[in-house]
């Protein structure tokens, strides 16, 4: 979108207010979600529960085509549709709900920096887990993704799929490296995280921002998600002020919303088993 | 104690040791830490390394990334990270992050996709480093791959257009800036008065926008706005690498100040030249009073009093 589109679409952003029937749009969560899309999904609903605006999480096979950048989860609120955590954060900004206006302008740098570390490498671990290690692809990608869809349709999306994802771990100098290499990497974020996280009960002291919202996402499903090897998790279970993080966020925040018509996050991640 | 260890990365030019901004890195990563790097330039020859550039060889061990090469260092003694606290250490690793992903799209862009960057400066300046016949075809490839970087980590699926992602690319890139800057404040060094390894990645992508003239510079008119940030790239460049530019003469400074008096002195005597040649021009008969006014402006404001009361 061009920077006129974008200013114009900030402006009228602006004027309505947050309606009832937002909506959220991720793929199926049982049979067809991901790792990395769910932790995504998972943020961008964690930041919505912070921020105290009600949405309801709808699944649908196609997400991914129906949004606009591809990527999910993406949200629609009234006239429009936005994508991905960072332009859902400013779009709820424009509307005047915002989580990070009590920081200072370091403190801001600061946490957009964290939030390029996770993007970087927990997010690019995940897809490089999923897509680019040859015995989870096998298991559990390759049969999840294309599930809603018949043969052929289901094999041809999911190589299309991994051919795209491995042209990028080329571009950016990952397809070289070995999965521990990745599971090193990993290890390196989240100790990274739990040094600045330390002992608060959130990264910027006493109230949550997007990075919370993020940390969580990502945390959280690495934790909850049965792979092949429980390898990924252990990493981040060496971290216990993570783990508690991840467990005090949940509490707070999704386990009051029981008579949702979606079941609490937690629950459904307990149930949910990966492997076939 | 240690091997010797030896880089070779790509040479520099305006001003720095090197356009690469990983080599960048890893030299200025080098002078911090103190570790004894001979740097080989890529030059002309064929016996340059094939792979990825900068290239750390130490006695049998080939290294190739930043990062890796980095480690390498620190477990040869060579730390410039030793007094950070485990917070800064986690810091780092977070700006480095936001470097890579919001700073380096713009900084490969202008550099290399930018069509008017690309042919009149960055494609003549790498081809003659290189050896022909590669010269014609390196040069092109790195473009290819800078492209490719772009559009696959900002491009969205499934056209991967380049107009769309540009204006995106270099907003970042701005935000990037703005938010460096903001960090960094008025202290000399990221963590106070010495230099660690998120300084020399900072440099290492910061001096190439700031000193390559490029024809189309937007990046680099908005890196002058913000003035800690090019007194952060001028300080470590004077500190740390007019050693080297100045032959190894161990009090740099003073040679800096011995360019500078005979620097001094040459202005001085051109500028006795001129009045002289005014003097002698003034009292020569066949010269019009038309002449005198276009020397009174070509000449500096001292020349300027004398002359004005023969001015018409």
């Amino acid at each position: 979108m061009s920077l006129v589109a974008e200013a114009f679409v900030t402006q009228l952003a602006a004027t309505e207010p947050w309606p009832e029937n937002a909506a959220l749009y991720q793929q199926l969560k049982e049979e067809q979600i991901l790792l990395s899309d769910n932790a995504s999904s998972l943020a961008v609903q964690a930041f919505l529960q912070m921020c105290n605006l009600p949405v309801r999480v709808v699944c649908r096979a196609n997400a991914e085509y129906m949004s606009p950048s591809g990527k999910v989860p993406f949200i629609h609120v009234g006239n429009q549709v936005v994508s991905e955590l960072g332009p859902i954060v400013q779009f709820v900004k424009a509307k005047g709900h915002s989580l990070s206006d009590g920081l200072d302008e370091v403190q801001k740098a600061e946490m957009k920096a964290y939030m390029e570390l996770v993007n970087n490498m927990l997010l690019t671990a995940e897809l490089y887990l999923q897509w680019c290690d040859d015995v989870t692809v096998e298991e559990i990608t390759h049969p999840r993704y294309g599930s809603p869809y018949p043969w052929p349709l289901n094999r041809i999306l999911s190589y299309q799929k991994q051919w795209e994802v491995r042209r990028k771990m080329k571009a950016i100098g990952w397809a070289g490296k070995t999965l521990e290499q990745v599971l090193e990497d990993v290890d390196q974020c989240c100790q990274a995280l739990s040094q600045r996280l330390g002992t608060q009960p959130y990264f910027f002291n006493k109230q949550p921002t997007e990075l919370d919202a993020l940390v969580f996402g990502h945390l959280f499903t690495i934790l909850t998600t049965q792979l092949t090897t429980d390898e990924l998790s252990e990493k981040v279970k060496n971290y216990s002020n993570l783990t508690a993080f991840c467990r005090r966020i949940e509490q707070q925040y999704f386990e009051g919303h029981d008579k949702d018509s979606s079941t609490t996050v937690a629950a459904r991640s307990a149930k949910r088993s990966l492997l076939r | 104690m240690a091997a010797p260890m030896e880089l070779s990365c790509w040479g520099g030019d305006w001003g720095l040791p090197s356009l690469h901004p990983e080599s960048l890195t890893v030299m200025a990563y080098a002078k911090f830490s103190g570790a004894p790097l001979t740097v080989n330039t890529i030059n002309n020859s064929w016996r340059a390394p094939k792979g990825d550039v900068p290239v750390l060889i130490s006695e049998d061990i080939v290294i190739s990334q930043p990062a890796k090469i980095l480690n390498f260092l620190r477990k040869q003694k060579y730390n410039a990270d030793y007094e950070l606290s485990a917070k800064q250490g986690a810091d780092t690793l977070a700006y480095i992050a936001l470097l890579e992903e919001k700073l380096l799209p713009a900084l490969l862009h202008t550099f290399w996709v930018e069509a008017e960057n690309y042919c009149s400066v960055t494609k003549p300046w790498f081809a003659s480093r290189i050896a022909f016949p590669l010269s014609l075809y390196l040069p092109g490839r790195m473009s290819r791959e800078a492209l490719n970087r772009i559009l696959l980590t900002r491009g969205g699926p499934p056209l991967y257009s380049l107009t769309e992602v540009e204006a995106q690319i270099y907003r970042d890139a701005k935000e990037c800036l703005n938010l460096l800057s903001k960090r960094l404040g008025t202290s000399q060094f990221f963590f106070g008065d010495t230099p660690t390894t998120l300084d020399a990645f900072v440099f290492g992508f910061l001096a190439p926008i700031y000193k390559v003239c490029f024809p189309r510079v937007q990046l680099q008119e908005h890196l002058k706005q913000l003035p800690n940030l090019c007194r952060f790239c001028d300080d470590i460049l004077t500190c740390y690498f007019r050693l080297t530019v100045l032959g190894h003469s161990p009090a740099g400074q003073d040679t800096a100040d011995a360019n500078l008096q005979k620097l001094t002195q040459l202005v001085n005597k051109e500028s006795n030249l001129i009045e002289k040649m005014d003097d002698n021009l003034r009292k020569s008969p066949q010269h019009p009073p038309r002449k005198l006014t276009t020397l009174k402006l070509a000449a500096g404001g001292e020349e300027s009093s004398p002359l004005n009361r023969l001015s018409p």
